[in-house]
This record gives structure tokens, C-alpha cells and sequence, in this order.
């Protein structure tokens, strides 16, 4: 299984930050022709994204591009590039319906065997930053089986709420959050939290790890480098979790070799959850 | 393509660089490189440049770069990005920017 | 992870936003120029950290706070600035700096021209727009061992013009007249050269070039940072004559400048005197080139000038005026200044 825990964001017009990225190990890197980009440079940090995406040092990292949407000016031609560039996921902003994820999936299935690319090899995710996102999560998760992740993007999403963040334990993101969480869980898909946007407060940003972590969220997305290990080491499993994943793990290959339907241990019956369970904490180990 | 205007792409910031480019007119390719790291790299900085140029059959105009120490996908990019500036059309043809 | 925001603002449009400004300036001991036209802001939490200003093709007013310095803030402030002037379709850009600041403008991507030594450098954002510039003069390069020049505002152009191009050809193997591409003039550049351009068809050895923005008018000369006038007026005079001796002289092998005297202006007195200075006296790897002072041509022992012309032009009194012009700028002046449209642009021509 792929973990996702940090997807760090890179803005799609810094040369220094799209090479360099790579070496703080992120689960995922996502290029950003949106937010990050002016109007003015959105045609450059195209193909400064373009070119990035080929580099061999991307070759096993997780590439995600975030297009501008669709009716914008850009859009089409970012998801031409990301297609053409063999990115692995194409992140859509400002997503509020499932027929926003429909319409790219569509677009990037022409574009896909345009440019030669297998059918379905292009995943989706979808960034919810409105209420509407958030009441269409579910339908948004499971509008296409390319859907792999959904986030929450809490800045836009409040300013649509016409709230803001209070700090603390933050009752104005509480729904949005459980919706999505729900939302991914029901679809068998990957939920990201909120970015956390002071670089320099490593305290606040390990408190809403936290949250995350507890209730529920596969990982967060990232606006500094920093961020990528402390959510690492945030999200690390103890040494007894490790060890009983390990065993776990261990027993289920064991029933597998000898065809035996059901998985035990210490006398207990595994389900097939327990196993899913163990899989991730073992993906979530922590690698310096 | 063919530079119909002057245009100019990038930024001064480490690892990054600015392009100009300019109609010429001359029938040429005029290409001038300022870059702190130009006896390391001058010489490889001119071939990206003249390559990235050539897959995009521009073969007059003034191009003047400013290199900050830009990888050679960086280059690439920018230059491409100048002359599709620089151009009438913005037409995107991919096989030219691979 | 914007932890510097940009942006860009007409002064105009901010008088806060111009308040903040000069203070970051005062901070560096420079003074805010009102010429400018846009400004590109830098602010670390509404604190204005970072300015740079814009005037045609002339960057100004750059100054970073004394506790962000360091270069990655400045090559952003130059790059905002680089793209805000070709938003406006200006690539080819200008810049005055206390010489003590070349190497962060260097990192801009600016090479230098000229240098008042302690007081002014002019550089331009290109390595080869001024060797390209030359390269065009010297196609237009004359032969002859005594090459000559003058450099006029024409403002509009008179006989005193005439006098001074036609005793200056006469004693030259060529002459080479520049017009001054002035924004500040009273007379359009199209049509102060078009008024030269005829003046002069009848001079055979000689080539009228163009304005160029390598000869600088006094009006555009951005002393903002200097202190006192003399000082401006003695550094705007200084850069135009280096470039000259250093760059426009030696592409066309020019020998001699030719130059009226005036005797009632301490201004073109002062700048004779600058001129004899940078162009033959002071040290330099260039030539020196010869300054011929010329008096002015007289009329009933007044001299003819622009300047008088222009007053006439105030007055309506265009029988005066005919005895100081050639027939084409007189052509010229009764049909673009005539009663009717007299009384509407009488206020402006001052």
C-alpha cells in the first residue's frame, strides 16, 4: 500500500525548491501551478513543472500536480503538462461536486491516450475548500475509481464558511474534517488535513498532527520541508506497535503460505481489517 | 517559431535565471551568457541553450541570459518560456518542449 | 509560504504607501523621486521592508531595510521590478546608483556604463546593448581625419541651430548632429528632428542621427540621491560627456564637438565648461575630443535662441519670430500655433 502522510507542497515557479525537493523524502511531492503561481507566471511555472517532473530524481516519489481549475485559463493546459510529464496524481482545487472530478476525469482519460499513457494510470484527488466540497465530499470521493486521496483546504474553506481559524481545538473545522474523514473512509481513499501555514511554529503544527493523527487523518499537507520529518515522527507507530504490526503481518504471510483461510495469533482470530491495520502501521514507520 | 517580440522570462534568484529575448532581424542567433559559474559551466549552459532552441527551429534573435546557477531543466524551461513569449503564437507543441 | 509580499502601486494611487517609502529611503540617506511612476513594494507583515521605483526606463529608489539585507531579498525586489517594467513593454533599462552599490545591482543582471567617481554610476541591464548601439553608429562612421559633432535640443530649431551645424561642417571633414530625445521639451522629438532633418538637407557632409538613450537630457537625469544642485547638474553632465567620449566619439572617430557659447545662461555656461573638462581633460583610456565653442549667431547683437523663440511664441509675435528661424520652423510654428489654436496652448508654452 502507498502511505500517504506528508504530501509537501512545492511552488511550481521556484527552480531552487522543484530540484531540491526530493531530498526530504516526502511521501508525496505535489508541484503547484495554482495558489503559489501568479497569473503572471502561470505559462513559466508550467513548464518549469514540466521539465521538473522528468527529473530522475522523481522517479520514486510520488509526483502530484496541482492544476489551476478547469474553466480557469490554465487549467487545461497544466493537466496537458502533468499528462504529458507522467505525473502520478493530478490534484483538482476548489472541488465541489462529483461532477467537477468527472469532467477531469474525462479530460485526462483524452489526454492519457493522446500522449500515449496507459488508460487509468493518471490517479485524481480532490481538494474541498468550499461548504459545498464538504457537503458533495462522499460523492466527490467516490465519483471516480481514480480518486486516491481527498483533502481539506482550511483557508478557503472558512473564508467561504465566513469564519476563521480560532487556534485551540478549532470547532470551525470540526464538521469539515469529519466529513471528509467519512467521506474518504466510505470510499476506501486517503484524507489529508489542513496545511498548517506558520513554518516557524513547530509546536502548533505537532498539536494539529495530533488532531489529525487521532481522528483519523491518513497524513497533512505541507507548506515547508521542515514539516515533512516532524509529521514523520509524529506519525511513527511506538516500538510495541511496531512489533505487534510485524507479528501480525507475520502470522497472515504464514496462513497465506499454508492455505489456511483463517489468520491467528496469541489465540485470536485476525480479521482481515486488523491486517489492513498492521500494514499501515508498518508503512508509517519511522525512516530518518 | 520565430521571436516576433522582445519578452523575458525567469528570475535573479539562486539556482534560477532570467532570459530576454529580442527580434534581431540579423538571420542569426545571437546568444550572450553572463553566469558566475561560466568557465565551470559556460560551456554546458550554451549547449542546453542552443539546443532547447534548435527543437524549437529558432534560428534568429537576440537571447541574453542571466544564469544563477539554474540546472539544466531550469534552462530549458526558461528559454522555451522566453521564446513562447516572445513568439506571435503561444501554440504548445509538445514535442518541441520534450 | 509567502513570507515577503510584493506588490506594485502608482504613488499617486498611496500616499501611506509613499509615506513608508521614504522613510525606508531617508534610512539609506536617499530621497524620494516624484518622478516615478509605479513602485514595486516589499512588505514582511504590513512592515515595508523593501522599494523600488520606475520611470519610464529609469529604475529608482532602491533600498532594502537595513535588517533584511542580505541578497536573496534584493534579487527578488530586482526581478519584480525587471518583469513590472517589461509588463509595460520596457526591456531595455536604465539605472543611477551610488557607485558603492554596483555589485548588488550587478546581481541584477546590470553592467556598467559610466562613473562620476564618489558621486554617480549609470548602468543598464544588458552586456551588449551599448556594443550593439555602437556597432549600428560605426556603420554610419565617415572618413576623414577631422570628424566632428553636435549635439542639439532644437527646441524648436533656429538659424543660431543652422549657424552652429553650418560652420561646424565647414570646418570638418564630417559632421555628425544628434537630437536630443527629450521628453521634457515644449516641442515633440518627432517634430524638433523633422524641423532639423530640413534645416540641415542641404549640408552634404553631414549624418543626423537619432536621439539615443545613451545621450542624456538634463530633465531625465535622476539626481534624487545627490545633495545639492550644483552637484546634479555637474553629475547629469558628467555621465553624458563619458558616454560620449567613451562610447559615441570612438564608434564614429569623432574628433571635435561643436557647441554655442551663451553667455546670458550659467546653466549652458556651466555645462561648456563640464564639457571642455570630461571630454578633453579628464583622464580616461578614450581620446580626447576636441570642444570648439562657437558664439552665437547674433541678430542686432542679440543672440538667437530657442529660448527667445519660445518666449516670442507666448506673445503671438510671429514677425519677430521669422527673423530667427529658418522658413520650415517658421512653416512649422504658424501652423501648428496659430491665433485659433493660440489661445488654448498659449498657457501651456511656458
Amino acid at each position: 500500500m502507498k502511505v500517504r502522510r506528508s504530501m509537501l507542497f512545492v511552488p511550481g515557479d521556484k527552480p531552487a525548491m522543484l530540484s531540491t525537493a526530493f531530498v526530504y523524502k516526502p511521501d508525496s511531492v505535489m508541484f503547484d501551478l495554482e495558489d503559489a503561481v501568479s497569473p503572471r507566471e502561470k505559462d513559466s511555472a508550467r513548464l518549469l513543472v514540466f521539465h521538473a517532473l522528468r527529473l530522475p530524481a522523481y522517479n520514486d516519489i510520488e509526483t502530484v500536480v496541482r492544476i489551476n481549475p478547469l474553466d480557469s485559463a490554465y487549467g487545461l493546459e497544466d493537466l496537458e503538462a502533468a499528462i504529458r510529464a507522467g505525473a502520478d496524481v493530478v490534484r483538482l482545487p476548489k472541488t465541489d461536486s462529483a461532477n467537477d472530478i468527472r469532467e477531469l476525469e474525462s479530460e485526462v482519460e483524452r489526454l492519457e491516450k493522446q500522449y500515449g499513457r496507459p488508460v487509468g494510470e493518471t490517479k485524481l484527488m480532490a481538494a474541498i475548500e468550499s461548504a459545498s466540497g464538504v457537503v458533495n465530499a462522499l460523492a466527490i470521493a467516490t465519483a471516480s475509481p481514480r480518486m486516491i486521496a481527498i483533502a481539506l483546504a482550511g483557508f478557503d474553506y472558512l473564508v467561504d464558511m465566513r469564519t476563521r481559524r480560532s487556534g485551540g481545538s478549532e470547532p470551525e473545522l470540526f464538521y469539515a474534517r469529519a466529513a471528509v474523514l467519512h467521506a474518504a473512509r466510505a470510499a476506501g481513499i486517503d484524507a489529508f488535513d489542513v496545511v498548517y501555514g506558520d513554518v516557524n511554529d513547530d509546536e502548533g503544527f505537532l498539536r494539529e498532527v495530533q488532531i489529525a493523527k487521532q481522528l483519523g487523518f491518513n497524513g497533512k499537507s505541507l507548506v515547508h520541508p521542515r514539516q515533512v520529518d516532524l509529521l514523520h515522527r509524529a506519525y511513527a507507530p511506538t516500538g510495541e506497535e511496531l512489533e505487534y504490526a510485524k507479528r501480525v503481518i507475520a502470522a497472515a504471510e504464514a496462513a497465506h503460505r499454508t492455505g489456511l483461510g483463517v489468520v491467528s495469533l496469541d489465540g485470536k482470530m485476525i480479521d482481515p481489517p486488523v491486517i489492513d491495520e498492521a500494514e499501515m502501521v508498518l508503512s508509517r514507520a519511522y525512516v530518518a | 517559431m520565430k521571436i516576433a517580440k522582445e519578452a523575458i522570462v525567469g528570475t535573479l534568484e539562486s539556482s534560477d535565471l532570467l532570459v530576454k529575448v529580442a527580434p534581431n532581424d540579423s538571420g542569426i542567433l545571437d546568444i550572450v551568457i553572463r553566469s558566475e559559474v561560466i568557465k565551470q559551466f559556460g560551456k554546458q549552459i550554451r549547449r542546453v541553450i542552443d539546443q532547447t532552441l534548435s527543437k524549437l527551429e529558432v534560428s534568429e534573435g537576440t537571447i541574453i541570459v542571466e544564469d544563477k546557477g539554474a540546472l539544466e531543466y531550469a534552462i530549458r524551461a526558461r528559454v522555451q518560456s522566453a521564446v513562447l513569449r516572445g513568439a506571435a503564437s503561444e501554440e504548445l507543441n509538445w514535442e518541441q518542449l520534450s | 509560504m509567502t513570507e515577503f509580499d510584493f506588490s506594485a502601486v502608482r504613488p499617486e494611487d498611496s500616499p501611506q504607501d509613499v509615506e513608508e517609502v521614504k522613510a525606508l529611503l531617508a534610512a539609506s540617506q536617499l530621497q524620494f523621486d516624484t518622478e516615478i511612476e509605479v513602485l514595486v513594494l516589499c512588505r514582511a507583515r504590513d512592515r515595508l521592508i523593501a522599494c523600488a521605483g520606475l520611470d519610464h526606463n529609469v529604475i529608482k529608489c532602491v533600498a532594502v531595510a537595513k535588517d533584511f539585507r542580505g541578497k536573496s531579498l534584493s534579487l527578488r525586489l530586482g526581478s519584480e521590478i525587471v518583469h513590472l517594467a517589461a509588463g509595460r513593454e520596457r526591456f531595455h533599462l536604465f539605472l543611477y546608483s551610488p557607485p558603492h552599490n554596483r555589485d548588488l545591482f550587478q546581481g541584477w543582471g546590470f553592467y556598467p556604463l559610466v562613473e562620476v567617481p564618489d558621486l554617480v554610476l549609470l548602468m543598464e541591464n544588458s552586456p551588449i546593448a551599448i556594443k550593439s548601439y555602437c556597432d549600428l553608429l560605426r556603420l554610419q562612421k565617415s572618413p576623414g581625419n577631422r570628424i566632428g559633432s553636435c549635439v542639439l535640443n532644437a527646441n524648436p530649431f533656429t538659424l543660431g541651430h543652422l549657424f552652429l551645424v553650418e560652420r561646424a561642417a565647414a570646418d570638418c571633414d564630417w559632421l555628425h548632429v544628434f537630437v536630443v530625445r527629450e521628453d521634457a521639451s515644449v516641442f515633440a522629438y518627432e517634430d524638433r528632428f523633422a524641423l532639423v532633418a530640413e534645416g540641415v538637407k542641404d549640408i552634404s557632409n553631414l549624418t543626423l542621427h537619432q536621439g539615443s538613450e545613451y545621450i542624456i537630457s538634463r530633465a531625465t537625469f535622476p539626481g534624487y540621491f545627490l545633495k545639492e544642485k550644483a552637484t546634479i547638474d555637474h553629475s547629469w553632465a558628467a555621465i553624458d560627456l563619458l558616454l560620449f567620449r567613451a562610447y559615441i566619439g570612438p564608434a564614429l572617430g569623432i574628433t571635435h564637438r561643436y557647441v554655442g557659447t551663451e553667455p546670458f545662461d550659467a546653466i549652458t555656461d556651466n555645462y561648456n565648461l563640464d564639457m571642455k573638462y570630461w571630454l578633453q581633460e579628464a583622464q580616461s583610456t578614450k581620446e580626447p575630443i576636441s570642444v570648439v565653442e562657437l558664439p552665437r549667431m547674433a541678430i542686432n547683437s542679440t543672440p538667437v535662441s530657442a529660448s527667445a523663440v519660445r518666449r516670442l511664441l507666448t506673445e503671438g509675435d510671429f514677425d519677430s519670430i521669422k527673423n530667427l528661424v529658418p522658413a520650415t520652423t517658421l512653416d512649422f510654428l504658424e501652423m501648428k500655433y496659430s491665433t485659433a489654436a493660440q489661445s488654448a496652448e498659449g498657457a501651456e508654452l511656458k
